[in-house]
């Protein structure tokens, strides 16, 4: 019931309203046809609209005054009042409303189907009156509709206003977020502010305190505002740098001053210089007259210091014994290229900063070489050109120094032994080379090789042979120039790296290898040790100079089957063998020997040594002696191997006599003096016990021509090898 | 010049009587003590380089030779130059060579002659020691007071050996004769001459007689002529030994075999009917002493030659001991 009760009453506000609208309608239908106005100007904005009828109603005619007012009113009230109802009701009744009137309307629709399919009167009353209510509910319906276009309008404005509010508050937070970023940004910039102040290094505390005057350090106030002590630091430190910069200039200016006096004195020595040398052109007549060498030695001493160090260092202190000892001793010289010497220095001053990083330059430059190489090949270019390149790095590493030093040792008969010591720039090692020159030529083939062949510089000092690079750093120099062979293959070419050249030289590889773990220093001649080694070697090679000498004579005798054991006296006993045969062996020779296969397996006896072989003969008995010759003779006695081929082959390994001949002559068994024995004297004993072991055979073809106890002794049967001087001379067994 | 080490010559060797030592003496006077212990059982661990070298090394004063070695339970005698020396087994065995504990002097007729003990030999009683020395003489001592007993001359050189069996001695020497004698009575009964044997001569060696042994039936000696057995009764030569050496030093009966060598590459253990059973390489250039141990077996063969050989089988050589 109050359904349809509130039903009704909109209803009838519907009517109500239709009926206002209508009436406007009829209105302005009648206008339309007077005005001729197009309905699109009618549907512009409604107060607008209004306002133009009020307009127009007034232009139109003063007749309708009354009715003019009543209708515009009317079309105002009429929107104001639906504007409100709008508001006041509630849009979602109204939906159901709306719903719920279609629904009649259907079922109207329907009945209306229904009763004209029936097709009686009855039913047309009934449609008609069905047709008035669906009318009525149509009418209500677009009293809906219209109600629901003001409220979607309101709703429109409304967001719109709202929308524009939003966009400004938003537009001010951005303003404000701003402003805030960039005070931020000025707060840190602020807060990194830098004074120039702080870059200035300043006197410290304590001794601004101590130094500055009460003025400016003000001590009351500074200590305890640090903006103020900062300030009167600052103050102070200009003070002071002032008076520095004034301490400074008046240095500069005195400095200038020395310099300039300084420029003066030189150009006035340069002019001296002219002035000497024309004395000194003057002394030289007097010079040639006094057969005086000064000149010379000026010459010499400049070309010195254009030497190596090393070699400088050996120039030096050989030239101090040359000078002591006399020229007849041991003379000192200097050759080769000078010019090309100074060109040398003055190249490698300008790159001696260079010399650290030349290493890894090289390495760079072989691999670029090789691909320039391998380019090369493709072209087909010769191969000749790889072994000049090849042979041209070759040169460089052992590349000399273009001066050498050269030192001649003399022994009083006249054998002079040059040496020439050069000093490779980039093995940075000495080798020595030699001749020999004799007064008078020496004859014997085996004489002349003790003087001349290479071993007369052999073991000077023990072990040293020369045979490799006493520098440690050769073979990895070597490997890195890319040369396969080894330091040994160059000897001949270069000369022999003894270690006694390196040392005079003052160069000690050894105290470079041990200080190597704490500094890596270039390596430095020692002054002090080519001071000592100097004259240790001139001595030590005077007397192997000096023993060479006799040896080559006693081996001159030797050849020519002389025996001369004590000079001048003749030996007492008389040898019935002579010496027929001396002559130098090599070493597979001597190795093949069986006698001397135990001599080889101790090691007594090397490569190294100088070999020959003696045959001895008496009758049918040959006695071949080996004998192996230190190079260090005559301090140690000369080692011999014994065969004896008489009625069959005898030697040490398988003979006791035999045996017992090299112990008596190889040992130092029963030696009344710890000299060590000359050749010649143990050639001539060997003769002796040759004839006493053959005599002492009770062979026929050896009467016995000594006196001698008994021939033999002992289990062993040791024969009488030792001579007493007893009557004319005795024989005993030791 | 060299050592004379390298040419050194062993004469003579002997064991200790607990057989833990060998000891061997060369011609210059020096006597070498082996361990034999650390040298057939070594101890890995404790192995150095110089093991196979002497334990000891003694020199003696005199530097003479040592000619003969022969040992009793307390001494080791020792026969150099116109002495001989008793050491107690424990002075050899110390560090440092102590005073002798007794010597007894041979003297010689003139002071240049020297007389060397070339042979020693204690009789099986242990009661007398026979030396044979360089004065063609043995010489038989008491070896309790050791005084001389008696003097077997009959060689006309030097005697290079003496043995014996039960009483009987025998004796051989450089005039190429080989002497039996009568212990008791210290007179000589019997004399083989291998020189004069055209089956045993050569005369290129000398007729020298280096070595002669006894057993019960047998003699074997050879030197300059060679190695032959001969019968103890007869005085025949039974076997001849065809052995490629230049002089006999050392023969002797072992285990019914004889043992021998010399100038020789080879130490030789042969049978009584002329086999050679066993061929041992040496390192000697003449061998001059090899001595035998049982129990363990040692045979210790030392000559001309710094290196003394060890066997323990008498087939090869086990080890080399170095007197230098």
């Amino acid at each position: 019931m109050r359904r349809t009760h509130a039903s009704i009453t909109f209803l009838y506000d519907a009517c109500l309203s239709l009926f206002n609208l209508f009436e406007s309608n009829l209105y302005i239908c009648k206008f339309l046809c007077t005005t001729q106005y197009t309905k699109t100007e009618y549907k512009m904005g409604k107060e607008d609209v209004s306002a133009k009828k009020r307009r127009k109603i007034n232009s139109s005619s003063s007749t309708s005054e009354v009715n003019k007012q009543g209708p515009a009113d009317i079309y105002k009230r009429v929107v104001e009042f639906e504007e409100t109802e709008a508001q006041l009701r509630s849009a979602e009744k109204d939906a159901t409303l709306f719903k719920k009137i279609c629904q009649d309307v259907r079922q109207m629709f329907s009945d209306i189907v229904e009763l004209k399919s029936k097709d009686s009167d009855e039913a047309k009353e009934k449609i008609n009156s069905k047709r008035v209510e669906a009318s009525l509910l149509l009418v209500a319906l677009k009293k809906l509709n219209r109600l629901e276009k003001v409220r979607t309008r309101a709703g429109r404005d409304a967001l719109h206003k709202e929308k524009q509010q939003v966009d400004s508050t938003h537009l001010l937070l951005q303003n404000l977020l701003y402003e805030a970023d960039h005070l931020n940004k000025e707060v840190t910039k602020c807060l990194q502010f830098k004074s120039k102040d702080e870059e200035i290094e300043l006197v410290p505390l304590e001794d601004f305190y101590k130094d500055a005057p009460k003025e400016v350090s003000r001590p009351e106030i500074t200590k305890i505002d640090e903006h103020q002590l900062q300030l009167a630091r600052l103050e102070w430190e200009l003070r002071q740098r002032r008076e520095l910069a004034g301490a400074c200039n008046q240095l500069v200016a005195s400095k200038e001053r020395v310099a300039a006096a300084i420029a003066a004195a030189r150009s006035r020595l340069d002019a001296l210089s002219p002035h000497l040398r024309d004395v000194l052109k003057a002394t030289k007549p007097l010079q040639e007259c006094l057969a005086m060498r000064l000149d010379e030695k000026r010459e010499e001493s400049k070309a010195a210091s254009l030497l190596p160090s090393p070699l400088f260092l050996l120039y030096a202190n050989s030239s101090a014994y040359s000078d002591a000892l006399g020229e007849k001793t041991v003379t000192v010289a200097i050759s080769g290229d000078e010019d090309e010497a100074r060109r040398l220095e003055q190249q490698s001053s300008v790159e001696s900063d260079l010399i650290v990083s030349n290493d890894s330059d090289s390495d760079q430059e072989n691999n670029d070489e090789e691909q320039r190489e391998k380019k090369k090949r493709h072209h087909r270019t010769s191969k000749v050109s790889k072994e000049e390149k090849a042979e041209a790095k070759k040169k460089e590493v052992f590349r000399k120094h273009p001066l050498n030093v050269q030192i001649t040792v003399k022994v009083q008969d006249g054998t002079a032994l040059n040496l020439i010591f050069s000093y490779l720039l980039n093995l940075k090692i000495i080798t020595v080379k030699f001749t020999v020159s004799l007064p008078k030529p020496v004859t014997g083939v085996s004489a002349a090789d003790v003087l001349n062949g290479n071993c007369i510089l052999h073991e000077l000092y023990s072990s040293d042979n020369g045979n490799d690079s006493p520098h440690p750093a050769t073979a990895y120099l070597l490997k890195a120039a890319g040369i396969p062979e080894g330091f040994q293959y160059f000897i001949s070419e270069v000369g022999k790296p003894y270690i006694w050249a390196q040392r005079m030289c003052g160069l000690d590889f050894m105290a470079t290898v041990i200080d190597d773990q704490k500094n890596n220093k270039l390596l430095q001649p020692c002054p002090t040790l080519s001071v000592t080694t100097v004259e240790h070697f001139i001595l030590t090679l005077r007397k192997r100079l000096k023993s060479r000498v006799e040896l080559m004579k006693e081996l001159q005798d030797l050849e020519t089957g002389k025996i001369s054991p004590l000079d001048g006296n003749s030996w007492p006993i008389r040898l019935s063998g002579s010496l027929t045969q001396w002559q130098s062996v090599g070493w597979p020779e001597y190795i093949q020997s069986p006698s001397t296969t135990f001599l080889i397996s101790e090691g007594l006896v090397t490569q190294n040594d100088l070999l020959y072989r003696a045959i001895i003969t008496r009758q049918s008995a040959k006695l071949v002696a080996l004998v192996a010759l230190k190079s260090d003779y005559p301090k140690k006695a000369p080692i011999f191997s014994l065969t004896l081929h008489w009625n069959g082959t005898h030697h040490s390994s398988i003979n006791d006599d035999i045996r017992d001949i090299e112990r008596v002559i190889n040992t130092d068994w029963c030696l009344e003096d710890n000299k060590q024995p000359k050749l010649s004297i143990q050639m001539t004993k060997l003769l002796t016990y040759m004839d006493i072991l053959l005599e002492t055979s009770g062979s026929s073809e050896f009467p016995p021509d000594k006196v001698m106890f008994s021939p033999v002794r002992g289990r062993n049967r040791i024969k009488p090898y030792k001579f007493l001087k007893q009557g004319t001379g005795v024989f005993v067994q030791f | 010049m060299l050592d004379k080490i390298l040419y050194n010559t062993v004469l003579c060797q002997a064991y200790s009587p607990c057989g833990k030592y060998l000891v061997a003496g060369n011609i210059y006077g020096q006597l070498a003590v082996f361990d034999l212990d650390r040298i057939l059982n070594p101890v890995v661990e404790l192995l150095t380089s110089d093991y196979n070298k002497p334990k000891y090394k003694h020199n003696l004063e005199s530097g003479n030779q040592i000619c003969s070695l022969v040992t009793t339970d307390k001494f080791l005698i020792i026969g150099t130059v116109n002495e001989i020396y008793g050491w107690d087994w424990k002075a050899i065995l110390s560090v440092k060579l102590s005073k002798p504990s007794w010597q007894i002097k041979i003297s010689s007729k003139t002071s240049l002659e020297y007389i060397d003990v070339n042979s020693l030999w204690l009789s099986e009683d242990r009661e007398k020691l026979l030396a044979g020395c360089g004065d063609n003489n043995v010489y038989i001592y008491n070896l309790e007071d050791r005084r001389q007993i008696s003097v077997l001359s009959g060689h006309d050189d030097y005697v290079h050996s003496v043995h014996g069996k039960n009483d009987q001695i025998i004796s051989s020497g450089e005039d190429g004769a080989v002497l039996l004698w009568d212990l008791r009575t210290a007179k000589s009964h019997n004399k083989i001459e291998p020189y004069k044997n055209n089956k045993v001569s050569r005369p290129d060696l000398g007729k020298w007689v280096g070595s002669a042994s006894l057993s019960d039936d047998w003699i074997v000696c050879g030197g300059g002529p060679r190695l032959a057995l001969w019968h103890l009764r007869s005085l025949d030569v039974t076997t001849v030994f065809d052995l490629p050496d230049h002089g006999i030093h050392v023969s002797y009966f072992h285990d019914d075999c004889v043992i021998a060598s010399g100038a020789a590459k080879h130490l030789y253990q042969l049978s009584y009917s002329g086999e050679i059973r066993v061929e041992l390489p040496v390192s000697a250039t003449t061998v001059y002493s090899a001595v035998l141990k049982s129990n363990p077996n040692v045979l210790a063969i030392a000559g001309s030659s710094p290196e003394i050989d060890l066997c323990t089988s008498f087939n090869y050589r086990d080890q080399i001991l170095h007197f230098r």
